[in-house]
């Protein structure tokens, strides 16, 4: 039996994140670790796991179903496999789950390896507000139109502004879900995960049919931080699943991001504790991601700053006299200087500069400021 | 005997008294009088009546001494249809109608010199006040037949002459007569913005997804909104489309809206019965009187009781006359405006939605919350803008919110699928449907019109989200007013969202929703969903 069956089989057998079976997987290869669950032999305790899911199991039958509804299956023999995923290999587990996935189920026109090599994971709540998916979908565009892959969740509130910000400039996007990837879940979103799988990727670790439950999108989350070079979350609040993405992305040590938000909104909570406790970087616009995310100084965020104002460029002794020089009725040369406390000649030297500059005006002898 | 007795009706805003004309026709220095306060339109009717009787082919007691008594006599009169009654009750009291025929009748109607029948404004609101007062019978101008007959259980005669009047009083055959013109023709000129607002729908807005909740939560209640947000961000193009959102008036909206119209004298002739809500948009250079009701003369309903039942759109708030913002607050809190001068004092109904649009300074590009703020205002320019919007004013606002332009990335969504106006139509007259069937038996329809003190007793909130309330009331972020504003607000949410009693999540989204908060996006999806 091919290796890419025997991880068909064993997706089916498992539960995604099953760190053991990963294990033993990587040390004996999958064909033998399959051979030995088929043998009854149980090897790490898997075998009593999994017996009543092994009872007609047929892997081939299975991919080849899969491939008729335009389902692929991946293993990271295959060239399309993504190689960061292999860096969850050599991390320690997290609530008791890890390990990388034994395979990819795809659907869509991309190649995952191509999306992923330039990518960012745009995630967070899904009772999110208004303001937040409102950036979420910024954001996610302004990385897409970057040749920036976007990878979310297709849940409700931010994952979905993030997909859509990303296809409204035809960019890329890619969908990780926690069921079967022929599932609409949640069923609300069949139009949005419809159009993904025409322009995008649709993926998952589970096999088609299989339906989504709390641990699995917990063992999603660690797929898509490791499969993006960064994750961005957008707005989570204390318990959010964002938050277990972002501990993932820490973990694999990529770049965690985060968009703050109004300091009283409940949903912006996690994303503040993020960056508080300095595990995030603070985020408010594409181009920020851009600069963390891209090669060194290839992408640089232009520093945010206000707009320059003529008084800016003069010097202290100017900015005494202009500071002198009354708004409505003008002053003579004299009471200016008295008020500005500069000799009187230099004052007459300064004003000369400063009406250059269209600063003040003349009026007979007496000076007063240009009205803007 | 000389004496007979016509009743007609004069108006005093929208109240109406029964008035008895009184003409006695006796011996004495021959003269014409007429007492009891008319004013300068009811003196002409002397003269009016006086020919068209004579044309009539009748006799005007021209050897007699004619006394004509407007009673009660403290009362003001104005009008022109004060005619037919003063020439009925003449021909009565000098022999020509029985006396008999004329109880229990009410006449309307102006005449003209040939003795034929002229329209008037009012009727409808005319032969209202007649059926409160007893009336079950009405003579009218043949053209405005229609308009009384929508009062129920009223005999409605349509005539076209004083003959056809008489002749019907006398039970004789009715004879023919030219018909009568109406009041106005049709608009004169008709242009291709004619029909633009009924046009319009929310398919065409793309984004927005907070405005467009907060207009339908406006709609679903009857809540006022303010719209602000920089120039050209939409806040007309949503404004304009409120009223796509509302469904057609229920049979009392639409008497007591074409009772104003008829009023205001602008009930045309091919649509006698009001059946959409109306949408007034005043530009903000209107005068004092035509926003609040007034004029020389009658006192005319204004733009905010011609909307009654409808919407009145304030675009450019700030620049109307701050006299006029200043009295908007009576008809924002309680659905009416009384406009008194001298001894005459007329209240009309004003329960319309107000949606005032605003910018946010003079300028119209200031948006703090956009890093791509490009205002060009100084801060005290713009204080001094937003000042126009007094406290108390902003107070009685329901639901505010500011309106981000559109982005690019939004426009081109393709998986964007706005709602048409007609399918949250259909949600907002469920809601409305739950409102009409919970207030049954009280003068309310919607939530915004329920009294404060009534709506806490009879319709309260659950006891958390009531606590959750009350503690923003004593930490001074809300007033009193506006705890109640936002209770109103909440059951248009469970409304919309057809979940009974209003808890947590109804207040705290009636609560962004005043306070022009970001909403959760759960809440739109319910709305879509639900």
């Amino acid at each position: 039996m091919s290796e890419r069956v025997a991880r068909a089989a064993l997706s089916r057998l498992s539960e995604p994140g099953d760190a053991r079976l990963s294990g033993l997987v990587g040390q004996l290869g999958a064909g033998k670790v399959y051979d030995l669950l088929r043998d009854e032999e149980d090897v790490g305790g898997v075998f009593t796991d999994v017996a009543t899911r092994l009872r007609g199991l047929d892997p081939e039958r299975e991919l080849e179903e899969a491939s008729a509804k335009g389902i692929r299956f991946l293993c990271p023999e295959d060239a399309e496999w993504p190689r960061c995923l292999d860096d969850l290999a050599s991390v320690e587990p997290l609530q008791g789950r890890g390990g990388a996935p034994l395979g990819l189920w795809v659907r869509g026109p991309l190649r995952l390896d191509e999306a992923c090599d330039r990518s960012a994971a745009v995630v967070g709540s899904r009772s999110a507000t208004s303001y937040g998916t409102s950036v979420a979908s910024d954001i996610a565009a302004s990385l897409a139109s970057n040749a920036m892959a976007v990878v979310s969740g297709a849940a409700f509130g931010i994952d979905q502004a993030s997909h859509r910000g990303a296809l409204a400039v035809k960019g890329r996007t890619v969908a990780v879900l926690a069921c079967g990837v022929d599932r609409p879940y949640p069923a609300a979103h069949k139009n949005l995960l419809d159009y993904i799988v025409d322009v995008g990727l649709v993926v998952s670790e589970l096999p088609p049919g299989c339906s989504p439950t709390k641990l699995r999108f917990l063992s999603r989350n660690r797929v898509i931080a490791a499969l993006t070079q960064g994750t961005v979350v957008v707005e989570a609040a204390l318990r959010s699943g964002a938050l277990n993405t972002a501990n993932w992305a820490l973990r694999l040590n990529r770049q965690v991001m985060g968009v703050p938000g109004p300091v009283t909104s409940a949903p912006s909570e996690g994303v503040h504790q993020l960056i508080r406790c300095r595990d995030a970087a603070l985020v408010t616009k594409g181009a920020d991601v851009l600069e963390l995310l891209s090669q060194a100084g290839s992408f640089l965020s232009e520093e945010a700053r206000g707009p320059d104002h003529p008084r800016d460029q003069l010097t202290e002794r100017e900015q005494r006299v202009l500071e002198a020089v009354p708004a409505v009725q003008g002053a003579s040369c004299d009471s200016i200087a008295r008020t500005a406390g500069i000799a009187a000649g230099k004052v007459q030297e300064v004003l000369g500069l400063l009406h250059a500059k269209h600063l003040v005006e003349n009026a007979g002898m007496r000076w007063r400021l240009v009205r803007d | 005997m000389a004496v007979a007795t016509a009743r007609t009706i004069s108006l005093q805003g929208a109240t109406g008294y029964l008035i008895d004309v009184q003409v006695d026709v006796s011996q004495g220095v021959v003269m014409t009088a007429m007492v009891g306060r008319p004013d300068a339109s009811i003196s002409e009717a002397r003269d009016r009546c006086r020919a068209a009787v004579t044309n009539s082919g009748f006799d005007w007691p021209a050897t007699r001494r004619v006394t004509i008594l407007l009673s009660p006599a403290d009362l003001p009169k104005r009008g022109p249809h004060f005619d037919l009654a003063i020439a009925v009750a003449t021909l009565s009291a000098s022999g020509k109608v029985p006396v008999q025929a004329l109880a229990g009748v009410v006449f309307i109607g102006e005449l003209t010199l040939d003795g034929r029948l002229r329209s008037v404004p009012g009727v409808l609101p005319m032969t209202m006040a007649a059926a409160t007062r007893g009336i079950r019978c009405v003579v009218v101008p043949e053209p405005q037949a229609d308009e009384a007959a929508f009062v129920p259980g009223m005999a409605v005669l349509g005539v076209r002459s004083l003959s056809q009047v008489v002749a019907g009083l006398c039970g004789q055959e009715i004879p023919a007569a030219p018909p009568v013109e109406p009041m106005a023709s049709g608009p004169l000129l008709s242009w291709r913005g004619d029909e633009r607002i009924k046009n319009l729908d929310m398919r065409d807005v793309l984004g927005m997804a907070d405005a467009r909740y907060a207009l339908e939560v406006a709609a679903a209640g009857g809540h006022h909104l303010m719209l602000s947000g920089p120039k050209g961000s939409g806040k007309t193009t949503l404004a304009e489309r409120i009223s796509s959102l509302l469904p057609d008036l229920t049979v009392e909206e639409s008497v007591e809206l074409s009772a104003i119209y008829s009023l205001a004298g602008c009930l045309s002739q091919d649509q006698t019965m009001i059946t959409r809500p109306p949408f007034r948009a005043p530009h903000h250079s209107a005068s004092r009187a035509s926003v609040l009701g007034g004029g020389s003369g009658r006192v005319r309903p204004g733009e905010v009781s011609r909307a009654h039942t409808g919407t009145l759109f304030l675009d450019e708030f700030p620049l109307f006359n701050a006299d006029i913002i200043e009295a908007l607050r009576q008809p924002l809190e309680s659905g009416e405006i009384t406009i008194a001068r001298g001894e005459e004092s007329a209240t009309f109904p004003a329960r319309s939605m107000f949606v005032i649009a605003c910018n946010p300074c003079p300028c119209g590009d200031y948006h703090p919350t956009n890093r791509d703020n490009r205002c060009s205002c100084t801060e005290v320019k713009r204080r001094e803008y937003r000042k126009k919007i007094s406290g108390p004013i902003a107070d009685r606002i329901d639901i505010t919110r500011h309106i981000e332009p559109v982005r690019p990335h939004e426009m081109l969504d393709p998986l964007a699928r706005p709602e048409s106006s007609a399918e949250i139509r259909r949600r907002v007259t469920t809601a409305r449907d739950t409102q009409a069937e919970r207030y049954v038996g009280t003068a309310w329809r919607l939530n915004a019109d329920v009294a404060g003190p009534i709506l806490r007793e009879s319709w309260p909130l659950t006891e958390e989200a009531d606590r959750h309330l009350t503690a923003r009331v004593y930490s001074g972020e809300l007033t009193r007013r506006g705890a109640t504003r936002v209770h109103r607000l909440a059951w248009t949410v469970a409304d919309l969202a057809g979940t009974g009693s209003p808890g947590m999540r109804e207040v705290d989204v009636a609560l962004r929703l005043r306070t022009g908060e970001p909403l959760c996006v759960s809440t739109l999806e319910t709305a879509r969903v639900g």
